[in-house]
């Protein structure tokens, strides 16, 4: 257990997801989803950020990008969100967070989900490293994947851990029913919440899709395309 | 023997730890006539096998350096280099491989690939070696070649055939099975020395035929001639060894034979195959490059009229002067003829030529391209190349890998200091993985090798032949001090008792700095302190720096900002503030919350999936911040910042954690604050 000098924001909790909880409870999945480009993977590191913060274990796992990178999106996007705060402050809760937080990187084609288990069990089972949240980012949503996500789902529960997904969707690609978008087409039962990031002009903006508000049509929520962080 | 460069082999014989090369190679000498009598690698006569000659290699029963010899089988002469197994002594590996034509990868029948057997396979790989593989061991409990040739397949990627058979195996191995020739052969006489050759038992003779099928399409890929012999169902022997000849030049097909070194069987099919299936050195392509024409490649031919090109891979200094082992490349090397090394550009005069038979050498006149030889008296180093003419052709070296583990190095007194340091510069000059300095932090001799062995013996050396008794212990970590809080100073240096005085006094405080070693700021006004002082101050508080009050570590991340003094008009000098400094930083230090800074290195991992959780843990379990996993399919490359005071060992139990199948490597990456109870430690040691 350790105290983080700065703790973080939940970056989703202005539109309706609650600020005293993870969002998510064990075993529950969430998406951002965005056409390429437009930010997922930093605001999920917005996330896992808030997370660590607060005392939690995150995995991030990037398939088709190597840890280096990955580190570099934490470094950016912290150093970002303790611009305002005291150096020594920062450089502490840097180091404080770092050993709650653990990276793994797979090749797109070698990777599947016995393969992902397969790890996770043996971080687990050994003591070594055991997440309460595991961002999988560059998961390549298809058509047929309803054994696959029953399959992580029960894994999720069993080990209690919620699992946010980057979800990557195209122009050409019309949503089909209730506005949610294709990737998440005959799967989006198992998402408790789905977030998708819209590119309006100058904005970015962070519509509820699923969970939290979604009544309003103003948005809320804005990501800084400079920085990429999520702002009101 | 009259010179015919096709009927030359230059070989190595390569394998994990006790697959039994040497052994083999006692045994390749035996039937070759070589030697008399077969000794035991660690036998109960005490005498040892012949190229195990080090007294080291005898007690220990390990091969430590490679020896080389050469013998004939069968019209063909062939030179040979047995190796170490050990990974500590790869460079021996590394070095023969660079130099010979083709090699034995010897494999233990009951452990079949191991680690070092996917170095050497690496190795061999890395210079383009043919190879043919020798299932040794195959009177052992647990013996299974065709096991070995499919884990040969797997674990190695080869296109691994079985040349042979066993006829019975552990307890009962008898014969072998000669899947060409299709006939049995057994092994007769006290050393197995006469060869009988029968027809194949009837219980064996299906499997043979399956087993031959399978040999038959494996080779037909290289040989039309054989696969229109297969459809017709006309296949001969000597049209099925030509195909597996080509498939084994190519490096596309890797023939399996199979033996007993030790049980005396399977070794003069062996040497038949090393006649038949390993190039000469014709068959080779070696190139060199041409200095003067921006390195172009340039191809060597195996002429003996040609000038001269030869790669010197290995000295020995011994109490003639150096010796120095050389492949010939092209040319012939004469004695008291006249060469160029190309990376001095030195002219040296041939001195003595000598061929090598273990320890013992036989005198030569020349060394014609195509064979290994030994020279003495010339001052090279391992990677030189030798040329005659006006050519500046260079070869390229071999590959040296990085020392993985370091030991301070501690002589007991000064004979033995003396002593010591004659023997590392032999030791650093003969083996390019074996590495000493002298650290500037802590003025330790540090040495540097491929493992705790490799250093082991060398210390052991170090104490034989050069009489120098030495202790040894992990290399001294270079600490740092730091300060975490801003902290003031008032100090006033004044001597003025009688006489010339000195008197300076300066004001100011000590803050820790996050981007600098150490920033000095003057803000003095109205002259409080003269300006020609200021300098001295500032040389005041860096020279502090060097050695902090607390551990007398050197001193990091200090920025000093001057605020106030005073002085005197006769007594104040450069000398008098330079000492108020020291003075003030030393008040102010231990009241800025001093700490203790250590290195905190980046080490990546690479290691074989299935010990990921192992390797991680272990990395953990020496205070290391995982950063991520990489997964690349079979391996995965795992990424962590380890303080390098826990990193002493760690090479020693990888190896042991994952088989010797993994590798790390380490760079500084930051220094770090150490936690409280180490602190401690380190404050109870001083």
């Amino acid at each position: 257990m350790f105290n983080s000098e700065l703790i973080f924001r939940n970056p989703l909790e202005p539109i309706g997801y609650d600020e005293t909880s993870t969002i998510l409870n064990n075993g529950g999945f969430g998406a951002v989803l965005a056409r390429a480009g437009v930010g997922k993977t930093s605001l999920l590191v917005q996330l896992a950020l808030s997370f660590l913060t607060k005392n939690r274990k995150v995995l991030h796992i990037s398939l088709g990008e190597p840890v280096s990178k990955v580190c570099l999106w934490y470094k950016e996007v912290f150093q970002n969100l303790a611009g305002p705060f005291d150096e020594k402050q920062a450089k502490t809760t840097w180091e404080a967070i770092m050993p709650h937080r653990f990276i793994m990187t797979f090749k797109v084609e070698s990777f599947s989900v016995p393969i992902l288990e397969e790890r996770l069990t043996d971080l687990i089972e050994q003591n070594i490293f055991i997440p309460q949240m595991i961002i999988i980012d560059g998961f390549p949503f298809n058509e047929s994947m309803h054994e696959t996500f029953t399959e992580l789902k029960n894994f999720a529960k069993k080990h209690s851990i919620c699992i946010w997904f980057a979800v990557k969707t195209h122009r050409h690609e019309e949503p089909e029913r209730d506005y949610m978008p294709a990737p998440l087409n005959n799967i989006d039962d198992f998402f408790e919440v789905v977030v998708e990031l819209q590119p309006r002009g100058k904005e970015i903006h962070v519509k509820p899709l699923k969970g939290g508000l979604t009544v309003s049509d103003k948005p809320i929520l804005f990501m800084d395309p400079s920085t990429m962080l999520v702002q009101h | 023997m009259t010179y015919d460069i096709n009927r030359v082999r230059n070989i190595g014989i390569s394998a994990h730890i006790d697959a039994g090369k040497t052994t083999l190679t006692e045994r390749i000498l035996f039937y070759t006539k070589r030697i008399h009598a077969i000794h035991d690698v660690k036998g109960k006569d005490g005498i040892g096998a012949t190229m195990d000659f080090m007294e080291l290699e005898k007690e220990r029963g390990i091969t430590i350096t490679s020896a080389a010899t050469y013998s004939e089988w069968r019209g063909h002469e062939i030179n040979i280099i047995d190796t170490p197994g050990h990974v500590d002594f790869t460079i021996e590996v590394e070095r023969s491989l660079r130099v010979l034509d083709g090699a034995i990868l010897v494999l233990c029948a009951v452990g079949g690939v191991q680690s070092q057997s996917i170095t050497v396979d690496q190795q061999m790989h890395r210079y383009k070696v043919p190879c043919i593989a020798f299932v040794n061991k195959c009177d052992r409990s647990g013996a299974n070649p065709f096991r070995v040739v499919q884990q040969l397949r797997e674990k190695l990627g080869h296109n691994a055939v079985a040349m042979q058979m066993p006829i019975g195996l552990e307890a009962g191995f008898d014969g072998i099975i000669d899947l060409v020739a299709m006939k049995a052969v057994y092994f007769d006489g006290s050393s197995g020395e006469d060869i009988r050759i029968e027809d194949i038992p009837e219980k064996y003779a299906a499997e043979a035929m399956e087993k031959r099928e399978e040999l038959i399409d494996a080779a037909s890929m290289f040989s039309d001639e054989l696969m229109e012999a297969a459809f017709e169902d006309k296949v001969t022997q000597e049209v099925l060894a030509s195909a597996i000849r080509q498939g084994s030049l190519e490096r596309k097909l890797t023939p399996v034979f199979i033996g007993s070194a030790y049980k005396n069987k399977g070794v003069q099919p062996l040497l038949d195959a090393v006649s038949y299936y390993l190039p000469c050195p014709s068959d080779i392509e070696n190139y060199a490059l041409d200095m003067d024409n921006e390195e172009k490649l340039v191809p060597l031919v195996s002429d003996p009229e040609k000038f001269l090109v030869a790669l010197a891979f290995k000295l020995e200094d011994g109490k003639y002067g150096q010796l120095t082992y050389i492949r010939v490349y092209q040319g012939s090397m004469m004695k008291a003829s006249e060469m160029i090394n190309v990376r001095t550009g030195k002219k040296v005069k041939v001195g003595r030529l000598v061929r090598m038979h273990a320890n013992q050498m036989e005198e030569m006149k020349e060394i014609r391209a195509g064979y290994i030889g030994a020279i003495f008296g010339i001052d090279c180093i391992s990677g030189d190349t030798f040329v005659s003419g006006n050519t500046m052709l260079t070869m390229t070296s071999m590959y040296v890998p990085e020392p993985v583990i370091s030991l301070a190095i501690f002589p007991k007194d000064t004979k033995a200091e003396i002593n010591m340091s004659k023997a590392l510069g032999r030791f650093a000059k003969e083996d390019p993985t074996f590495k000493t300095y002298v650290s500037e932090e802590t003025g330790d001799t540090i040495i540097s090798g491929m493992g705790e062995l490799h250093l082991e013996v060398y210390v052991e050396r170090m104490r034989r032949e050069y009489s120098a008794e030495v202790e040894t212990g992990t290399p001294r970590v270079a600490y740092r001090e730091t300060i975490t809080k801003k902290a003031e100073f008032n100090y006033t240096h004044k001597k003025q008792t009688g006489g010339a005085g000195q008197f300076g006094r300066i004001a100011g405080y000590i803050e820790p700095s996050m981007d600098e070693e150490f920033e000095f700021e003057n803000k003095i006004t109205g002259g409080k302190i003269p300006t020609q002082y200021i300098p001295a101050c500032e040389k005041g508080f860096k020279g502090s720096m060097a050695k902090g009050p607390k551990m007398e570590f050197p001193v990091t991340g200090i920025r000093v900002v001057i605020n106030d003094g005073a002085s005197h008009s006769v007594d104040s000098s450069e000398m008098a503030f330079t000492t108020a400094a020291k003075g003030a930083f030393k008040e102010a230090y231990l009241r800025a919350r001093p700490a203790i800074m250590e290195p905190v290195m980046k080490v990546v991992a690479e290691t074989p999936v299935e010990f990921q959780g192992a390797v991680i843990g272990l990395l953990s379990q020496r205070r290391g911040v995982i950063a991520g996993a990489q997964d690349e399919g079979v391996a995965c490359v795992i990424e962590a910042d380890v303080p390098l005071a826990d990193m002493f060992g760690f090479s020693t139990v990888l190896r042991s954690a994952t088989q010797g199948k993994a590798q790390f490597t380490m760079e500084f990456n930051a220094y770090k604050k150490v936690p409280a109870a180490i602190a401690e430690n380190l404050a109870k040691k001083s």
